[in-house]
This record gives structure tokens, sequence and C-alpha cells, in this order.
């Protein structure tokens, strides 16, 4: 397969900067294939990008467009062989729908009939309707439209290639996913190569046919298939950056009754002092939990506090971190963070003891949730791009 | 004879006054006009040029039209509609420059940027997107211009121009006359009409030239 792009130790300095934003960044982009630049914000990826059909002048190096140096060529003339697309859209609010999509047919000269003919084309390639919608104005439009509007402008005069800078980012979370898989669709039928920038790695993994992960400076720290990157990860940034996505809003979904609790040394207060020290004793934890008869846990006490004689009523802290089952995850992170022994106690419906929850069992579900996590985009992304019928879920949220 | 009478009895000359009036007046705006948003559309890129430009309008505009006409009669060494017309251009450059100014740089980038992502060179992209965008702001600073000269051309009957003033004038000069409050009312309700006409022909017209899109 031959590169579409190709660009050769490009770099980007800005005056009074230490570092360059791009760094001698090497990068082949396959011809129609979707490449996505991911990476945390400020790793240069628009610039990069932006650099490509040079919305920003490179500093130094090379850009080619289908084998030929296209870095002193004519900005405008390039950018007519290049379609933009970007998060705002910056459609122009005071022209129509149709003379927006028109823009670059229009530069090039297409004659009128050519041009209608064109519009009617797109609209329905974008799935709307050119008689309802030629005619009417930006601000008419849904932020939904507007970006198929913008993916229509883009493509009007069939460019080879497409450069977009997070097309789905200002979107609500189900026009972004229903965006996405019509662009997937859409995608099988044009074939165009595709640069795509976003910082959320679900999307890259969605939308990639290649991800490349860039840290600071525009580095490519990982060039690969979405499977590869998640199967073995090049390094522990990657390993890092893709478990960046919404763990927080996972561990709001996850019960406690969902994971395994750790065990934790406890001893019954009636039981007295020497056999509290014997369960510290027997773990590597700081401090041992006392229960009443009942099993329920009453205070924590450290070693220090074990010595010498007397009941134990008194000793050490009050249990105050207490989750039952139901409790999310969350709820018991909150919990934890609370609580000076750092720990959280699990407790049935009559109060008694069942373990408990701590860093490392909440880091462990998180692992969990991740893995399901891009199991079901890396499942989504194939179904959608066999054709078949967005998930079930998907479909409700419409 | 009450000043009903006396209007409609100098109902020609009134009318004459007020064509005059406003014909000095669209003219020092048209020269203004352009001047203006050229001089608004070479600075407002450039913010050291931008904030020179903008004051030198700002301190012409301090200057008191009686001073500005007896500068520019020494100045220009005549009399009659040309300096007049000059202190017009002058006086209206202002509020032109800053609304074009302000209409210009207030064009969201994402527009901006994407007119340059489809290929347009520097001249299209400001002709065919942020002049149009920037139109209605810029439209509002000739129309402020518009009837801020209005007031000023009133006065240019002292250096020979032509206009309303004259009735104002003539009404001072034969100040214990009793038509003089009759002749001073006649010229300055003039002058007040002209400047709503004014002010609202050029409402009607932003009105009309703003696209559908951005209104």
């Amino acid at each position: 397969m031959t590169d579409m792009i190709a660009l050769e130790q490009l770099t980007k300095n800005y005056p009074g900067q230490a570092r360059p934003a791009v760094d001698k960044l090497d990068l082949t982009i396959p011809e129609g294939e979707i490449v996505i630049l991911v990476g945390p914000s400020g790793c240069g990826k628009t610039t990069t990008l932006k650099m490509i059909n040079r919305i920003i002048e490179p500093s130094s190096g090379i850009i080619r467009l289908q084998g030929e140096d296209v870095t002193r060529a004519d900005p405008d003339e390039l950018r007519r062989r290049i379609g933009y697309v970007i998060q705002q859209v910056g459609l122009f609010p005071h022209q129509t729908i149709g003379r927006n999509i028109a823009a670059v047919p229009r530069l090039l000269g297409w004659s009128r009939q050519r041009i209608a003919d064109r519009l009617d084309e797109l609209l329905h390639l974008v799935g709307m309707d050119p008689a309802t919608y030629l005619g009417r104005y930006p601000k008419e439009l849904s932020g939904g439209q507007r970006q198929r509007i913008g993916v229509a402008r883009a493509l009007a005069a069939d460019p080879p290639v497409m450069l977009m800078d997070e097309p789905f980012g200002a979107l609500d979370p189900i026009s972004r996913e229903r965006l996405q898989n019509e662009f997937l669709r859409l995608q099988g039928q044009i074939g165009k190569t595709i640069v795509f920038v976003t910082h959320d790695i679900d999307e890259a993994i969605k939308m990639g046919d290649r991800i490349a992960i860039l840290r600071e400076g525009s580095t490519v720290a990982q060039y690969d298939t979405p499977e590869t990157v998640l199967a073995a990860p090049a390094d522990d940034f990657v390993k890092e950056f893709i478990g960046s996505g919404a763990s927080l809003k996972g561990l709001g979904l996850a019960r406690v009754r969902e994971v395994s609790l750790a065990d934790w040394p406890t001893s019954q207060i009636s039981a007295g002092r020497e056999a509290a020290r014997r369960a510290l004793d027997s773990s590597d934890h700081g401090w041992v939990l006392l229960l009443d008869e009942q099993r329920r846990p009453v205070r924590w006490v450290e070693a220090r506090a074990l010595q010498g004689e007397g009941s134990l009523d008194r000793v050490g802290l009050e249990v105050r971190a207490i989750v039952e089952p139901t409790a999310t995850l969350v709820g018991a992170l909150e919990s934890m963070l609370g609580s000076r022994v750092g720990v959280v106690v699990v407790v049935d419906g009559s109060g008694a003891f069942l373990g408990t929850i701590d860093m490392r069992v909440i880091m462990s579900a998180v692992e969990v949730m991740r893995a399901a996590a891009h199991k079901r985009v890396l499942d989504d992304r194939r179904r959608v791009r066999a054709g078949q019928e967005p998930p079930a879920n998907a479909i409700a949220a419409q | 004879m009450n000043f009903v009478e006396y209007a409609v009895e100098n109902y020609d000359r009134l009318l004459e006054l007020s064509l005059d009036h406003l014909a000095v007046v669209l003219v020092g705006l048209l020269i203004g006009g352009v001047i203006g948003i050229a001089l608004g559309i070479t600075v407002y890129q450039r913010p050291h040029l931008r904030n020179a430009v903008l004051n030198v309008c700002g301190v012409i505009l301090t200057v008191p039209s009686l001073a500005m006409y007896a500068l520019l009669l020494s100045l220009l060494g005549t009399i009659g509609a040309m300096p007049v017309i000059v202190a017009l251009v002058l006086y209206s450059l202002l509020p032109i420059v800053r609304n074009t100014v302000t209409g210009l740089s207030g064009v969201d980038a994402a527009i901006v940027e994407s007119a340059k992502g489809v290929g347009m060179g520097r001249w299209r992209r400001l002709l065919s997107i942020e002049f149009p965008l920037a139109w209605p702001v810029v439209l509002v600073g000739v129309r402020v211009s518009a009837v801020l000269l209005v007031g000023v051309a009133a006065l240019g009957t002292i250096i020979g121009g032509p206009g309303l003033g004259e009735l104002i004038f003539a009404g001072l000069r034969v100040i214990t006359s009793p038509n003089a409050v009759n002749l001073a009312l006649l010229g300055t309700l003039g002058v007040v009409v002209i400047g709503m006409l004014l002010d609202a022909a050029f409402l009607l017209l932003s009105r009309l030239t703003t696209s559908k899109g951005v209104r």
C-alpha cells in the first residue's frame, strides 16, 4: 500500500518556547486509512495536523502529499486538495448551507450545474434532505447537523485527503456516537485517507485503522493498529494513556458487591488484648479491626494502643468508614479518602463484618472495567464497519 | 407670526437648505466611510498601528468644531463647502475606524480558520467572509458618524458652508428682531429631523444588507 502523506523530520518551533511543539516528527499515512493522532493535551497533535495543510507553517522538515513535496507549494491550492474539518465546524454563518458546501468547488471554478449535482449527492451522502436543507442557514441547524455539513463541505471537491481536528468533540455523547458510526459507514463508501486528531482514547480505538499515540513534542510513542496498541502497549506512557478513559464514570456504576473484598485482621473485643495482638502480628497491616459479639466493627487499633492491660472498649479510633454491598465504588472511594486508616469496612445488612475495600481493590476493579470497556469499543467498531446495525443502546438513545 | 406660520411661509427655503445640508453630510460621510473602513482594514491585525490610528482619530474628535473650521480655513485658504467636507471627513473617522476594527476582530477565529482551510486567499477571505460578518458592526459606526456630522455641518455656515446653519446664524444676527427665535428654531428643528431620518435610514440599510443567517 502506498503512502498518501509522508512527514519527514517535521518540526515546529514557537518563538519564546524552549522546546519545539513538534520535534523532528517522521510519520507516514497509508492511502485509504484513518490514522488517529491521539495524546494528552499539549502533546502537539493539533499542531502536527495543521501543518499538513499548512494552517500552521512548519519551521523545518518536509511534507509530502502523494509523493510530491508540498512544503513550499501555494498553500491555498494545497488546501483545496485537502478536506478540513474542525471541532467548532466553522461554517460561514452568513451563507446558506448550499453555499457553504460549495466553497471549494466555487474556488475551483466548477460550473453551476456540476456544483448543483454535487450538492445533492453530498447531502444524501451525509443523510440530509437537499430540498429541506440547502437553503437554510447554519444557525437553523443542530450541532450534529452542522458537523455533517462540515464533513460535506470538506468532501465537496472530492479531495484524496481529509484532516479532522476533534470533529465530534463538541457534541453531546449521543450525537457523537451517531456521527462516529455514520462517519465510519461513510468512509466505507468513500475510502479517503484521513488524519484524525482526538484526545479521547476510546474514540481513537473506535475510529482508527491505525493509532499514533503521541507524547510531548509530538514524539510517536506507538504507531499501530488499535488491537495491537491495546494488547501490547509499547511502554508505560502508552499503558497509562490507554487506561485514562472514563474510570471514574465506571466507578459510579459498579457496586461494592461486584468486587472481591480484601481480607483484614480482626479480633473480638471480648477476646482481649492478647488475641488482638496476635491477629495484628500475623498480618502485615498496621491496624487491627475490633469486632463486637455480633461481629460488628467497633474500633481500629494500632499495636501501640494494645500494650498494657484493660478493656478494649475505648482504645484506638472509632470505625466510621462503613459501607454496605449496595454502595457504589465511588461512594466507597469517598469514604476511604475520609478514613485515617485508608480502608473502608464492608458490612452486611445486619452490620456484621464482610471484608474491606482498599486502594488495591479499587484499582483492580478499574482494570477489569477498562478491559471490558475496550472490548466493547472494539466490538462496536467491528459491528459498525461490517455494516451492521449500531448496538442496541445507541438505538434506544435516539 | 407664530412658528408654524413662519415655517409654512419659508417652506421652500427650508427644503432647499435641508437638501444642501443632507448633501454635504452624505458627501463627507461617503469619503469618511471609504477612508475609515480602509484604515480599519489596514490596522485591525496590527496592534501598535491600530492603537496609534485610533488615538489620532480620538484626538481629532476632541477638537471643537469652531476651532476646526478656523484651522481648516487658514490651512486650506478657502471658504465654502470644501473645508466643511474636510472637517466632516475628519470627524467621521473615529466611529467608523473603531467599529471596523471591532467588527473584523470579532469574527470567530474558527470561521476564519475554516475559510483558510477551504483554500481562500487573504483578500477573498476578507471580502467574502470577514467583512460581510463585520458589516453590521461597521454600519453602526457609520450610523453614529452620520448623526454626529449632521450637527457638525450646522456650524459650517461660519466658513461659508451650505446647509441649515444659515437659518441658525441668521437668527443670531437679528437676535432682537421678532423672527430671531423662529429662524433659529427652524434651523435647529431641521437639523434634528435630518439626524433622525439618517439614523432611521441606516437602521433600515443594516436590515436590508445583513444576511438572514447572522440576523
